[in-house]
Formats: structure tokens, C-alpha cells, sequence
């Protein structure tokens, strides 16, 4: 008697205490199963020497979700997206998109099955206008990872497209500037076009705001929710900026040596004991 | 209003002017090039004009490579190689059933040598474009080397060695009298000069072409900036190997123009220092133009023969003479003042060259000229 009372009792407990009890609840699983989700790693692990940079890291991203990935310096979010594009091959474990295993696919290729990156350093076609950095890129969309097209002027090819997704980003002032001689903010937001050019499905953005006046991070926040719901788009962000995760992400994820040590929705994880620890600890480590 | 703000900040497209203005610019270069520069005022002989529109393709193919697709070539006198020598062999020796000195032989070398030369660069394209920027400029020279070496062993007495091959390398259609030469073909005779510089602006009009399709702009994109090409879907090796194809059959082109401009191939035009000059020419005229090949093989050329042939100085006039010096024993050290300007023009501005300074200079002549006028 007393036995089901006890079991009833942490049930009813449950069930008042938290609503929706199991999404809230930080945990340190994946969310869906990588192999089925939008994009999922596996069991990752990159080291280099000695270093291990990412454990045996899983992780699953929800289709139409945006997913950010918080975590002190040197935690392995870089890294993750690395592994995750293509740029570093894994030591060990499996990258999925959409459930297919692409880890061996070729860094280029990866473009043209529906993922993209923004970079956290300004990556950029330098001495090209903005329009030509957003143009060669939807070019390479359109053609594949190599073509031989000799025979037509590259005005014919991607422009229209390049436009456009500068208008989405705010760049339509911008497009006969030569990338180097626009403002810091505005060149991050050409990397994010750039990404948009590719067309993805899933978008891998790392640090989009960092270097931004509180407004333009603001404004880059919204953007980016804005790009997510009118695409569709499965957005995985790395951002140190508390507020804009708080404010635009679905699940937040904390990463610390490599290791997921929380994910849930951004309120949930905020108040969570290891995640605290973690960022208190990787302070007094800097100290 | 918003919608014009928008309209007017969208680059406009060239229009039909600025669109052609490369090609008008070679047509007015090969018009003008012989005119000028071997009149008496100047260098005063007529094959000076050919040999440079003929460095000029050479370089211009060497900087599709270096300028455009950001791989420093440092043996691409080889390139060069292709096009000198298998011509010359084919006609010099008349293999099978093609007869010596023929023309049909003499077109027969030269499909060879393109289609030698692409399938070689390809390969060595494939060997050698992932390794990284030092390494592809240590290994062409290294092929350089030993397709060098090759050559000087006189491999089953075919390229003859250090003396290179003078006896019977011209085709029939090729007329030699006095120095000068022209193509007699039927029935018809065509300045060598005129030859050259159709020869010249088909390749440089292909040259242009290739660098303004999307092809083209894809190995600017591997150039400025390889990691973010890869991230964003290019496949950078393949891109690059293309360019050292094309880059060579170009550079073979040319090379197929030297052999009968010399009448022969000589083995100098194989060595690292022809290498390197293509190097420095292509650099002293702007890498990151089209026109800057074209100037700085001019600009090369130039120097080297107006200063070698300038002993006397004579002032003010060589029939009314006040003062005269003699120059000869400061002016053989022509290569020591190209050195010295090319080392101003990396020092204060690697990529622009020559033209790229003609071209600021331009701009600034505009923009004072605008303000005056508007």
C-alpha cells in the first residue's frame, strides 16, 4: 500500500511541479536520436595529441529548431563545428545530416547536401564587393562543387540570387563595397548571406554577433530568427551573448571540455548546479 | 523612393562599352605596338614588336595561375617547353609519314605539343596542388629542372642538347629573308608581325574569356581566400588543377610562336632564369590585372633593349651634338635597374605593379577632372 502511495506520490509530483516535465529538465542526452534528426553527431571524439578537444560527444538537433551551444573558451564548440562541416576529421564517431552518415564526405561537398557555416573570424572574399562574395557563392550553389563553364559571362550566373539574400540580411546598401572596407557588423552579417547562398537546410552559425554594438547584436538576433522561421531552417548557434540566447533559442546546450554537461530549453539550464560550476570553475581556471 | 534608394545601390552592369574594353584595348595594342616601338625614335627593328606580344601571352598564360588562381608557378618555362620543342622536332625530322619541313608536319607538332602540354599540367596538376603554396613552387621548379635536364642529355639525339635545335626547324610556309620573316600561305604572304598578333589576340581573348566566365571567378574565389571556397562548396583541387592546364597550353602557345620568331629552339628559353623572369615581369607589370602581364613583359623587354642599344648619349640632338657621354659601361647593367624598380613596385605595392598604378593615377586624373568640368 504505502509502496504505491510513494509511486503515486513522485508521479503527482512531477506532473505539478514542472509541466511538460521531461522537455524542461536538463539533461545530458541527446535530445532526438542523431541518426534521426536534422543534424546529429555521435559518439565524436577529436584530439589533437594529447588534447582532447571533444569526448565522445552526442548530440541531435530537431528539424526547424534553433539550437544554441554555449560553453567556456576552449570548451570544443569550435571544434564541434569543425567536425560537424567537415574542416577537421573526427578521430572517431559519426556526423549525420538528415540521417545520412556523412562523415566521409569531402568538406566541399557538404555545402551541396544542405548544410552551411558562418565562421567566427570574418571569412571573406576580401578585395570582391559584397555583391560578388554573396554572387560567387550562389554560383557554386547553383553549378555544383565544380563546373566548367567557360563560355558565359559570371554576371549571368547567381546574381538575381545574390541580391535578394542581401536584401534578407540588410545588405541591399552595401552590395558595391568591397568586403574589407565594410564596418565589422556588416561583414558578419555578409558571412551569414554567404551561408544563405548555399541554400542549406541546416545552418551552423559561430559567434554571429561577437564584436556588435548591443543594438546591431540585438538586430543580428532577430535577424536570425527571422531567416529561421521564413526558411525553415535547423539553426545551431555557438554564442557567448546571454541575452540572445535566452531570447531566440529553442534548447540550449552546455558544452565544457569537449563533454555535453546540460541541454534543455534556455530557463531550465540557466538555473541548472553543473552548469553554473562549470562556467564558475573555467573562470577561477582563467584566474 | 525606398524602391529607387534600393534600384540605384545594386552595382549597375558594365555597360556594352566597359564590357569590350579588353578586347579593344588588345586590338589598339597590336595596331599600335609595331608602329611605335620599332621606329627609328625607339628601338628602330621590326622583330622586338612580335618577340613581345609573344612574352606578352607567355606571361599573361603564367598569370592565370599566379594572379588569378593564387598558385606561384616557378618553372613555367617548361610550359614553354612544350610548345618550343615538339613543333621543332616534328619538323626537323618529318616522323612516319609526315615529311620534313612540312607544314602539315609543323601543324601536327603543335596539336602534340597542346595536347602534350594539357595532359601534363593536368597530371602534375593532380601530383601537385595539394601540397600547399611553398611546395608548388619548389616542385615546378623541380619538374622545371628535370624536364631541363631532359632536354640538355639529348635523348636519342632529338632535342640536341645544349645547342638546341637551329637546322630545319621551320616549316615551308615560313619564309626567312634578311631577318625578317613572313607566313607564305596560299598564294598569299603575311607579315610575321601580323601572324603573331592574331595568334596573340585569339589566346588573350580566350585568356579573357576564361577569366570572366564563372569558371574564372571560381579560382579568384580559391585565391583570395581557399578555406571559405572549400566551406562554401568549391572543390578548390579541381579548380586548381585546371588552371596549371590551362595556364600551360597557353604558356605552350607561345612557346610554339618563340620557335619560329628564333627560328629554333634554344635551351636557354627552358632554364630557371626564363622561369624567373616570367615571374618578375608578370610582378613588375600587376598580378591582379589583366593588363599587368602585358605591361610588364613590355616594360621587361623594353628596358632591356632600348638600354643595352643606347651607348652614346647624345644632347640635345644626334646630327647637332653639344655634349655627348658614353653610357655603354653603366647601361649593360639593364638588369640591375629593372631590379631596382622591381623592388619598388613589391615594396610600396606587390599586387598592383605597373598598372596598378597606371590605373590610380587614371583614377585621379577622373575624379580632379569631373570636379573642374561638373
Amino acid at each position: 500500500m504505502s509502496h504505491t502511495d510513494e509511486t503515486g506520490t513522485r508521479q503527482r509530483d512531477t506532473g505539478d511541479g514542472l509541466s511538460s516535465s521531461d522537455d524542461e529538465r536538463p539533461t545530458i542526452e541527446p535530445t532526438v536520436s542523431p541518426s534521426t534528426a536534422a543534424l546529429g553527431v555521435e559518439t565524436l571524439t577529436k584530439q589533437f595529441g594529447e588534447v582532447v578537444a571533444v569526448d565522445d560527444l552526442s548530440l541531435g538537433v530537431e528539424t526547424g529548431e534553433l539550437r544554441a551551444i554555449i560553453g567556456p573558451n576552449g570548451a570544443g564548440k569550435t571544434t564541434l563545428f569543425n567536425c560537424i562541416m567537415g574542416t577537421l576529421d573526427p578521430t572517431a564517431g559519426t556526423v549525420y545530416l538528415s540521417g545520412d552518415d556523412i562523415t566521409a564526405d569531402a568538406e566541399e561537398r557538404r555545402p551541396h547536401l544542405g548544410m552551411a557555416r558562418s565562421f567566427q573570424s570574418n571569412q571573406l572574399f576580401a578585395d570582391q564587393t559584397v555583391l560578388e562574395n554573396i554572387r560567387l557563392v550562389a554560383q557554386t550553389a547553383e553549378q555544383g562543387a565544380f563546373s566548367m563553364d567557360l563560355l558565359r559571362s559570371h554576371h549571368t550566373v547567381g546574381r538575381e540570387r545574390a541580391i535578394e539574400i542581401a536584401d534578407d540580411v540588410g545588405l541591399q546598401a552595401n552590395l558595391g563595397t568591397e568586403a574589407t572596407n565594410l564596418p565589422h557588423g556588416e561583414q558578419r552579417r555578409l558571412g551569414i548571406a554567404m551561408a544563405l547562398a548555399t541554400d542549406p537546410d541546416v545552418l551552423l552559425l559561430d559567434e554571429p554577433t561577437s564584436g556588435m554594438s548591443p543594438g546591431a547584436t540585438a538586430e543580428t538576433a532577430s535577424l536570425i530568427e527571422d531567416i529561421r522561421d521564413e526558411r525553415g531552417l535547423t539553426v545551431i548557434l555557438i554564442e557567448h551573448d546571454m541575452d540572445v540566447v535566452l531570447s531566440i533559442s529553442d534548447r540550449l546546450t552546455v558544452l565544457d571540455r569537449g563533454s555535453i554537461i546540460a541541454t534543455g530549453p534556455p530557463d531550465a539550464v540557466q538555473g541548472n548546479q553543473v552548469v553554473q560550476d562549470a562556467y564558475l570553475g573555467g573562470m577561477r581556471e582563467e584566474i | 523612393m525606398t524602391e529607387e534608394t534600393t534600384q540605384e545601390s545594386v552595382p549597375r552592369l558594365p555597360t556594352r562599352l566597359e564590357r569590350y574594353r579588353i578586347p579593344l584595348g588588345l586590338l589598339v595594342l597590336v595596331l599600335a605596338l609595331r608602329p611605335v616601338v620599332s621606329s627609328d625614335l625607339l628601338l628602330g627593328y621590326n622583330a622586338i614588336a612580335s618577340k613581345m606580344l609573344i612574352m606578352m601571352l607567355f606571361v599573361a598564360g603564367f598569370n592565370l595561375l599566379f594572379g588569378y588562381t593564387g598558385l606561384l608557378s616557378f618553372g613555367h618555362a617548361m610550359f614553354l617547353g612544350f610548345g618550343l620543342y615538339i613543333p621543332a622536332i616534328f619538323v626537323s625530322n618529318g616522323p612516319g609519314l609526315l615529311p620534313a619541313g612540312g607544314g602539315v608536319t609543323f601543324l601536327f607538332g603543335v596539336a602534340l605539343a597542346v595536347a602534350g602540354v594539357a595532359a601534363y599540367g593536368y597530371l602534375l596538376g593532380r601530383l601537385i596542388v595539394g601540397m600547399g603554396e611553398i611546395y608548388f613552387a619548389l616542385l615546378t621548379l623541380a619538374f622545371s629542372q628535370a624536364i631541363y635536364f631532359i632536354v640538355l642529355r639529348d635523348p636519342a639525339g632529338l632535342t640536341g642538347g645544349s645547342n638546341g635545335l637551329t637546322q630545319g626547324t621551320l616549316p615551308a610556309f615560313v619564309e626567312q629573308t634578311r631577318g625578317e620573316i613572313a607566313i607564305e600561305a596560299f598564294g598569299q604572304s603575311l607579315d610575321w608581325y601580323w601572324a603573331v598578333a592574331l595568334v596573340f589576340l585569339v589566346g588573350m581573348l580566350a585568356l579573357w574569356q576564361i577569366v570572366r566566365s564563372p569558371f574564372g571567378r571560381s579560382l579568384v574565389a580559391v585565391s583570395e581566400n581557399e578555406q571559405l571556397a572549400r566551406a562554401m562548396g568549391v572543390n578548390t583541387t579541381r579548380y586548381k588543377i585546371w588552371s596549371v592546364t590551362f595556364s600551360g597550353i597557353f604558356s605552350a602557345l607561345a612557346g610554339v610562336l618563340l620557335m619560329i620568331q628564333s627560328s629554333g629552339a634554344a635551351i636557354e628559353n627552358l632554364s630557371v632564369f626564363t622561369s624567373g623572369d616570367t615571374v618578375l615581369m608578370a610582378v613588375l607589370g600587376g598580378v591582379n590585372y589583366f593588363f599587368g602581364p602585358v605591361v610588364g613583359a613590355f616594360s621587361w623587354l623594353f628596358v632591356e633593349d632600348f638600354l643595352t642599344g643606347f651607348e652614346l648619349w647624345q644632347f640635345p640632338l644626334s646630327e647637332l651634338t653639344l655634349v655627348t657621354v658614353d653610357l655603354s659601361d653603366i647601361l649593360v647593367y639593364w638588369q640591375f635597374l629593372l631590379g631596382a624598380l622591381f623592388v619598388v613596385v613589391v615594396l610600396t605595392a606587390p599586387e598592383e605593379g605597373i598598372w596598378g598604378y597606371l590605373s590610380s593615377v587614371a583614377e585621379w586624373l577622373r575624379t580632379k577632372l569631373t570636379e573642374v568640368i561638373g
